[in-house]
Order: C-alpha cells, then structure tokens, then sequence
C-alpha cells in the first residue's frame, strides 16, 4: 500500500486543477451574486474541445490546452449573453437554477455527440519520477505549475491593473461602479471569458491526470463548492488554498472510507465551513 | 448666458409610479445650490435621475447646453456632472487609493498628480491611503466619497445629504470642504436634511414637496420667510 505522502502528493495535484474553477467560480460568485454551477460543466467542454483538436486536428497537447482556454472561454461569454444577462437583476436563486439548466444542457450535447465512452488524449507517455518513495508523473508536475502560475497572474490582474481593481469594485458595488463610469457589462463579460477559459483550462488537465467522460466535471461541483466556500467567496488565494485542502482531504479521505463516498467528504467540507466559520478561510465580509 | 444645469419640466420615477412631476431648475457656473424639502419630496430622486440611474420619463436636462436626458452613467459622468450617493458611495473592499483610481475611471491620465492634490483637501485620506475603505470611520469615509467625485475635475457635483449621521463637529467639517470645493469655482447641487445648515451655506436653494419645486430663492431669503420656517425648518 502506498504511503499516505503519495495520496497527500496525488491530493495536492487534485488540488491544483480544482483551484482553477474555484476561483472561477468564486469571483464570479462575488460578481454576479449567484454560484454558477455550470463552471463546472466548462471543465468538460475544455477537455473535449482539446480532444477534437488533439484527435482530430493531431494538434499537440499543448496546443490543444490552448485552444480549450479560448473556445470555452467564449463559450461561457455565449452563455452569459443568452442565458444570465436577461436574469441579470433577477434573485440569485433564480439565476442558480438558471445555472443548473445550463449544466444540464452542455453535458447532453457532449454526451449526444461523443458518446459515454471515457477516452483519453494522445500523448507520449513518459515515466514517472520517484522521489523520495514517491511516484510523481511528469505531467503531474507540469500541471502543477501551470495552475499555480495562471493562479498568480490571475492575484496580479485583480490587484494590480485598473481592469482588476474595477472589477474588484464592480463587485462591491456595481450601481457605485457605473455611476463612476466603470462599463460594468464589459467588466463581468471579461470575468465570465477569463473564468470559462480557467476552467476549460483545468478541464484538460483533469483528462491528463485521470479520463475524458460527460460527466467529468459536473461530478466535480461539489468539491468546487466546497473548496470556494472554504476559501471564502471572492477571494482568489482562498480559493487555491480551499482547493488544495479539499483536494488533500477527498485522496486522503480514501483510505478510510471508500471511493463511491469521495463527494460526501466535499458536502462535509462545506456542512463544517458553514457551521464553523461561513465566511471562509480569508474571511472576506459580504 | 446658457447654465451649468438646465433641468426642464422634469418627471421620472420607479416603476409606474413617478416621483418628480414637472420639476425645473438651474445652476449656475460656481454656483451653489440646496435643494430642502420633507422625506419623500423627491430630492434623491432628483439627483439619481440627474446622474444617469433612474430614467425620465419626460423633460429635458442639459448639462451646459448639451442635452443629457436620459443618457447612461458614464456619458453623463464624462461630460462633467459627478454624483456623490448618500449611502454606499465607496468600494469597502478596495483600498482608499484605489478608490481614488476607480473615482478617476473616466479621466486617467495623470491621476496620481489629481490624487495628491485632491488629497490635499482631505489629508486623512493621505494617512489611510492603504486601508480598506471599509474601515474608515463615517466621516472618513464621506469625505473619500467626495474625494471620489473630485478626481474627474468635474463642473457639477451632486451631493446627496453628505452631513447624514455624522457628529455635529463631523457635519460642520464636511460643510467647511462642501463651501470649500465651491470656493473653488465647482457648481454644487446639495440635498440635505439639515435645512438650516444648507440654506446658510447655499447662494439660491429650492424647496421641494411632492416632487414640486414649491418655493426657490436666495439661501437667506428663503430662511428668513416665516412660511417656509413653519412648513420645513421646525419653527
């Protein structure tokens, strides 16, 4: 049996992936004030779109990651237009169902088209490294680092810039944000293109690191929840450091309870959070 | 002489039900203006509607000659008429300066030499430039608000009851900087509760009721009319 270090490595790299549409999902939680329960679902759209392109096209893998940052990025901008900017000043319950109904939606088309079959990219397979007891793949890796630095870029585009610092201020005040001049609907169109394309992004990942299926990422929301609500909504390093425990927790998790239960350590994480401390790990006031 | 804000026969309101019938008036370049009248008159109404956030329904308003009816916030906020809310009028989670730099939105360049200067007026701010705005006191935190408004170097400013739910010596500070920035050749268009206070400070005020402009004068004037005192200054 492996060493528990390898389920904590394997959780870290759970982890990192999660990361991407957690923050997604954060931000535009704290944007739109609703959870857009579809970020989930564009993790499965990112990872066919790479499919059809690394299949189809023979694009490389790096290509393909590429490609399914922007295709579902605008993917999501597509859905906003038709599906949540009508709601827009609807109740948040409304625009969650709304969300919902989207989820639903995408993961048919994927499953109408490709079919239920789990695949997986064409990829050069390359031996693990072991260090220290440890088997670590080299894509395990590169994942890893991919997700910590687009999580960087996306801590210095919100503090940084003045697109990042109106965004910040659209969502604590959007009325405020306009009257002072701030194009509110092009600050949430960029935060919805951003967001999809992390979780597209992330989506390729997750068929690297395990299988291609339709239900890939929907399966995910609850540990995207979890670690979002853990982070405390609308902050971006919450929402890696949320990601990461929820990953840990769920590898290690399953050498006490079995695989089939891995989603209810997710609903646990989020019963606590909320019981414990609601506003989450940055503590961020709504 | 065309004036700074033309505001003709104005109606606007939520919904089906509107809340300012008819209403006109002016200001004038470095013109100070109050605008007084009871709970429910429609003085809120008025300045939401002035800066883009409620729609008329009928009228005209013109900024300097150039017609801004029913334009969006941020025509209106470029055009040089800046609107300062009466709660809500700062971004709790950003930074006092980066307050200041979503304030400058519409005019960027150079807006840390605006900062400074507008910061000048208000040296608090300068001490708590990095703190969440979120924590800074009531009084702080209006004159951030103001402060906001100023970084476009506009030509109207419409303030919504700055003196509300501060401390007296809080109130006296923020009309001191309201007659200051006028000083300065701003035209002001101020809504208040403190009647007597905006009334001594203003050069002409309106009083409004029911969406009405039911009386308008010289600031004194108006004071020392036995009517109005009855009606809308307690006696």
């Amino acid at each position: 049996m492996p060493p528990i270090a390898q389920y904590v490595f394997n959780g870290v790299v759970t982890g990192g992936i999660l990361a991407l549409p957690a923050v997604a999902f954060s931000l535009l939680w704290r944007l739109l004030r609703f959870p857009n329960f579809a970020v989930s679902t564009y993790l499965t759209v990112g990872a066919y779109v790479a499919l059809v392109l690394n299949h189809g096209v023979r694009a490389s893998i790096e290509l393909a990651w590429l490609g399914a940052l922007v295709v579902t990025g605008a993917l999501a901008l597509l859905v906003d237009r038709i599906a949540f900017r009508p709601m827009r000043d609807r109740r948040p319950f409304s625009l969650a169902i709304a969300s919902i109904g989207v989820a639903f939606v995408l993961e048919n088309v994927v499953r109408f088209v490709w079919g239920n079959d789990f695949r997986s990219y064409d990829v050069p397979v390359t031996r693990g490294m072991s260090v220290a007891g440890l088997r670590i793949g080299r894509d395990q890796l590169l994942i890893l680092g991919v997700a910590v630095v687009l999580m960087a870029l996306a801590q210095a585009f919100l503090l940084r810039t003045r697109l990042g610092i109106a965004m910040r201020a659209t969502a604590d005040n959007p009325r405020l944000a306009a009257v002072k001049g701030v194009p509110t609907e092009r600050v949430i169109a960029l935060a919805t293109l951003g967001g999809g394309g992390l979780a597209g992004g992330a989506g390729v990942f997750l068929g690297l690191d395990a299988s291609i299926d339709p239900l890939m990422g929907g399966g995910l929301i609850i540990s995207v929840f979890a670690a979002a609500i853990l982070g405390g909504i609308g902050s971006a390093p919450g929402a890696l450091a949320g990601a990461l425990i929820v990953g840990i927790m769920e590898e290690v998790g399953m050498l006490v309870v079995p695989p089939t239960y891995k989603t209810a350590i997710g609903f646990t994480i989020i019963l606590a959070v909320l019981l414990v401390r609601p506003t989450g790990l940055a503590g961020a006031r709504s | 002489m065309t004036a700074l804000l033309e505001v003709h026969e104005l109606s606007a309101g939520y919904g089906d039900s509107d809340i300012l019938h008819g209403l006109s008036l002016r200001v004038d370049d470095g013109e100070l203006v109050a605008v007084i009248g009871p709970n429910g008159a429609g003085k809120s109404t008025l300045l939401k509607t002035l800066a883009g956030l409620v729609r008329p329904r009928s009228g005209r308003i013109a900024l300097r000659g150039a017609d801004i009816t029913g334009a969006g916030t941020r025509r209106i906020v470029a055009s040089g008429l800046c609107y300062v809310p009466q709660e809500a009028n700062v971004f709790p989670s950003l930074s006092v300066w980066e307050n200041l730099t979503i304030g400058a939105w519409t005019a960027p360049g150079a807006s840390n030499e605006r900062a400074r200067a507008v910061v000048d007026l208000f040296p608090v701010l300068a001490e708590r430039r990095r703190a969440r705005a979120g924590t800074l006191s009531g009084g702080e935190r209006q004159m951030l608000a103001m402060a906001m408004a100023l970084m476009v170097e506009p030509r109207l400013l419409l303030l919504d009851e700055p003196s509300a739910g501060l401390a007296p010596a809080l109130q006296r500070l923020v009309f001191d900087r309201v007659r200051e920035i006028n000083a300065r050749g701003l035209g002001i268009l101020l809504v208040e509760q403190n009647a007597r206070e905006s009334l001594a400070l203003c050069q002409r005020a309106y009083v409004l009721a029911m969406g009405r402009v039911r009386a308008e004068g010289a600031g004194g004037a108006l004071r020392d009319d036995p009517e109005i005192r009855r009606l809308y200054l307690g006696g």
